[in-house]
């Protein structure tokens, strides 16, 4: 037999149960809409009933009722790992497509105002100057149309030189972040570790660091391991970012300027790079890598394709000029020189002042001879022609931006994949709580029921004793 | 195969595809609105590229059209000004056969002679000929005149203005002065001073007929040729403006979007976008709560 008032105990932990279920309940609908929340659900195990002890207890005992165990937080480690992994995939390649969609308004095309414009017109000039040799208006306008193609190059030029000082910038402030999350995790860290031990519920912090690794993950890539005090390590690279209660510092090393080498460091062991892979961090580290014959980084290539062009464009008209003779009859002049010290493509411009500067002639063809310029002009149409040159590298970036931003496309895809199905499993659901918390009122309500129940009982047994036929 | 279904995923979901919605919608009305089909590289770097060498080639084609118009300008004029030589040689070779006549008087003879001299003036005037300020029997000389009095010309040999009519063609618009009218003691003009001295002097000037014969063939034979290269020049004008016609067509076809196109792609996604507003209004609004009571 149980005892007289077992029944009201049994009662009052159902009570128990049942509101600490609403509590839970309460906390999951506040939370519904908050970044990184993973639901939580109340455990609850039935109370076995007394061992017999001695003789006098007999017969069958009902169980004691309910006990709540915990709070459990349905994460699920996996599918963050997945979210992270994903995340750093992802935060790699938007970073390439939006810095390649930029540098791809950088190039103008195809545009009536863009340099395969300016440079047509440039040689139709030429073939006006050979038209009307020795006369100023066309040679003034030939002199404003090589100005012009110069400018467009210096403009483009700095334009990348720009974007690659943004990125650079970047860095730096993607670096602080990093080093500010991997600190913050340490913290998370120690605090989850001491509410363990003092059996404190930590759902929620662990529901911060977790947002904190994605984080990481997105910035510098990495991999998270569980230890079994509850702390996490953060390794980017091999090596440890996070390490229980520790978080190391990462320094950015490398110079401003366009061609500089920029990398990641450890700030306690200078000379050794991080070796981040994927994350944004590696995407901007990639952008911003010097030129290497056509496989280093996007930005200083773009930059010496525009100086090689320059250069072309120079050399090419410079070697026809040279041959032809002015009105005056002066010969081997330059009609672009190529300041030294500056890239090439900053550094063009154009050397006659006036029509008698500009060499139309061949020499003793006449003062009025336009052979020359006619073969400048005709250097548009070759094959081996700056206009060609410059079709290749609007056609290649076009292709490497429509590549990149594909790839990006799909990395945000398979980043959404990964967010859903945590969220599947993580999420709060309004439908679920509020069966929830019929369940735990019904519960509640059931549990008071016994309570009265046995409260009626106990009035029957103590108050009308002894009063039979009264 | 998704387990759950929680009211975060649903409110994402909604809001990536109306993101989703409202992107496409402002694409194709940037499209629709521009009707460029091309409005950055990566949307097709081939016919990027290829939109920038026919650009290249329309270009040259619209310079090469100027050309020729310059150059049939030139020609049209070193044509109608050999006209004009020819005619004066021939009024020449009037007066000399005239002048043959033996009854004639001095008095005839001098004015026959000054009439040969004054057709000379006007030999050497029509020979100075300009064009836009060039002389077309002395194209590349910047010399204020072709022919000077005593017949020395300034042009140079083998020197010729020619205008680039195609990529790899070339057409002389001027004429070669010392084909036309000979240099110096060997020119036409010379010849003329010595028609005018014989027939003043009453010499036989029938021998120098048959040089003014000969300088006549010449003046006739650069005539063909300007009639030739005129003829050449009309024919590359017509093929340009085919070239001109046919690369237009190539980059409208590369570049510009059909307008019907267009404008049913907008159509259709306004009506995707607004259907996925109308359908994330009517996801989003129900739960348990609204039935429960």
């Amino acid at each position: 037999m149980g005892s007289t008032f077992g029944g009201l105990n049994t009662a009052y932990s159902g009570l128990v149960a049942a509101r600490t279920g609403l509590d839970v309940v309460g906390q999951n609908i506040a939370n519904v809409n908050t970044d990184g929340y993973t639901r939580q659900r109340l455990v609850t195990t039935s109370v076995e009933s007394p061992a017999r002890v001695g003789l006098a207890s007999a017969g069958t005992v009902p169980g004691q009722g309910v006990s709540v165990d915990a709070i459990a937080r349905l994460g699920d480690l996996a599918l963050d790992g997945r979210v992270r992994s994903a995340a750093a995939a992802d935060g790699y390649q938007q970073v390439r497509a939006s810095a390649l969609s930029t540098l791809e308004e950088t190039l103008g095309e195809p545009r009536t105002t863009g340099l395969a414009a300016g440079l047509t017109s440039f040689w139709s000039a030429w073939h006006d100057v050979a038209n009307h040799a020795g006369e100023t208006a066309p040679a003034s306008v030939l002199l404003a149309r090589g100005t012009a193609v110069a400018t467009t190059l210096a403009t483009g030029s700095r334009a990348i030189d720009a974007q690659w000082s943004t990125v650079r910038d970047q860095v730096d402030g993607q670096a602080g972040q990093l080093n500010q999350a991997a600190t913050e995790v340490a913290a998370l860290n120690e605090r989850i570790r001491s509410g363990l031990q003092q059996g404190v519920g930590v759902s929620e912090l662990v529901d911060r660091r977790a947002l904190l690794t994605e984080k990481i993950a997105g910035l510098a890539g990495g991999t998270v391991t569980e230890r079994a005090d509850g702390t996490v390590d953060v390794l980017v690279g091999g090596n440890a970012l996070v390490r229980g209660d520790v978080a190391r510092t990462v320094a950015v090393v490398g110079g401003r300027v366009l061609g500089d080498a920029v990398g990641l460091e450890w700030a306690d062991s200078p000379g050794r790079s991080l070796g981040a892979d994927s994350g944004s961090l590696a995407g901007s580290l990639s952008l911003l890598a010097p030129a290497a014959d056509g496989r280093g980084g996007v930005l200083a290539e773009a930059s010496a394709a525009y100086d090689a062009l320059a250069t072309q464009i120079a050399t090419q008209v410079n070697a026809v000029h040279r041959t032809g003779a002015t009105t005056t009859g002066a010969t081997g002049l330059d009609f672009f020189t190529l300041q030294a010290g500056v890239p090439a493509a900053r550094g063009l411009s154009v050397v006659p002042t006036s029509a008698t500067g500009v060499a139309s002639a061949a020499t003793g063809s006449g003062a009025l001879d336009g052979t020359v310029a006619d073969a400048i002009g005709r250097i548009g149409a070759s094959a081996g022609s700056p206009d060609r040159a410059w079709s290749t590298i609007v056609s290649s970036t076009g292709a490497a931006s429509a590549a990149e931003r594909d790839q990006a496309e799909l990395t945000g895809l398979a980043t959404t994949s990964a967010k859903n199905r945590q969220q599947s499993g993580a999420g709060v659901d309004l439908d679920e709580e509020n069966l929830a918390l019929l369940s735990h009122q019904r519960a509640y309500q059931g549990a008071a029921r016994v309570m009265s129940a046995i409260d009626e009982m106990l009035d029957t047994l103590i108050n009308g004793m002894g009063r039979v036929g009264r | 195969m998704m387990n759950r279904v929680t009211s975060s995923m649903t409110a994402a979901a909604a809001q990536r595809h109306l993101q989703l919605g409202a992107a496409r919608l402002a694409e194709v009305q940037e499209r629709a609105s521009t009707l460029d089909k091309l409005s950055r590289p990566s949307d097709d770097p081939t016919a990027a590229g290829e939109a920038l060498r026919v650009r290249n080639l329309q270009a040259s084609t619209a310079q090469y059209q100027r050309n020729v118009d310059d150059g049939s300008s030139w020609l049209d004029t070193v044509d109608s000004t050999l006209s004009s030589v020819q005619g004066i040689l021939a009024k020449v070779r009037d007066l000399t056969v005239q002048a043959g006549n033996g009854a004639l008087g001095p008095d005839s003879r001098d004015a026959l002679a000054r009439q040969v001299e004054g057709l000379r003036a006007d030999l050497l005037q029509t020979a100075n000929t300009t064009f836009a300020g060039r002389n077309v029997f002395a194209g590349t000389s910047d010399a204020p005149a072709a022919f000077a009095a005593d017949g020395s010309w300034s042009g140079v040999p083998g020197a010729a203005v020619t205008r680039r009519v195609g990529p790899d063609t070339t057409v002389r618009v001027d004429a070669d002065g010392a084909a036309t009218f000979g240099t110096g003691p060997g020119s036409v003009f010379t010849l003329l001073d010595g028609l005018a001295g014989d027939i003043r002097s009453g010499t036989s000037a029938l021998d120098r007929l048959a040089a003014l014969d000969v300088r006549m063939a010449d003046v006739r034979a650069v005539q063909g040729d300007v009639g030739t290269r005129h003829a050449q020049i009309l024919r590359s004008k017509e093929t340009l403006i085919d070239t001109s016609t046919s690369l237009e067509a190539q980059r409208s076809g590369l570049e510009d979007l059909d307008l019907a196109a267009a404008v049913l792609d907008l159509k259709l996604q306004e009506t995707a976008y607004q259907s996925a507003l109308a359908v994330t209004a009517k996801v989003l609004q129900p739960t348990l709560m609204d039935f429960l009571r």
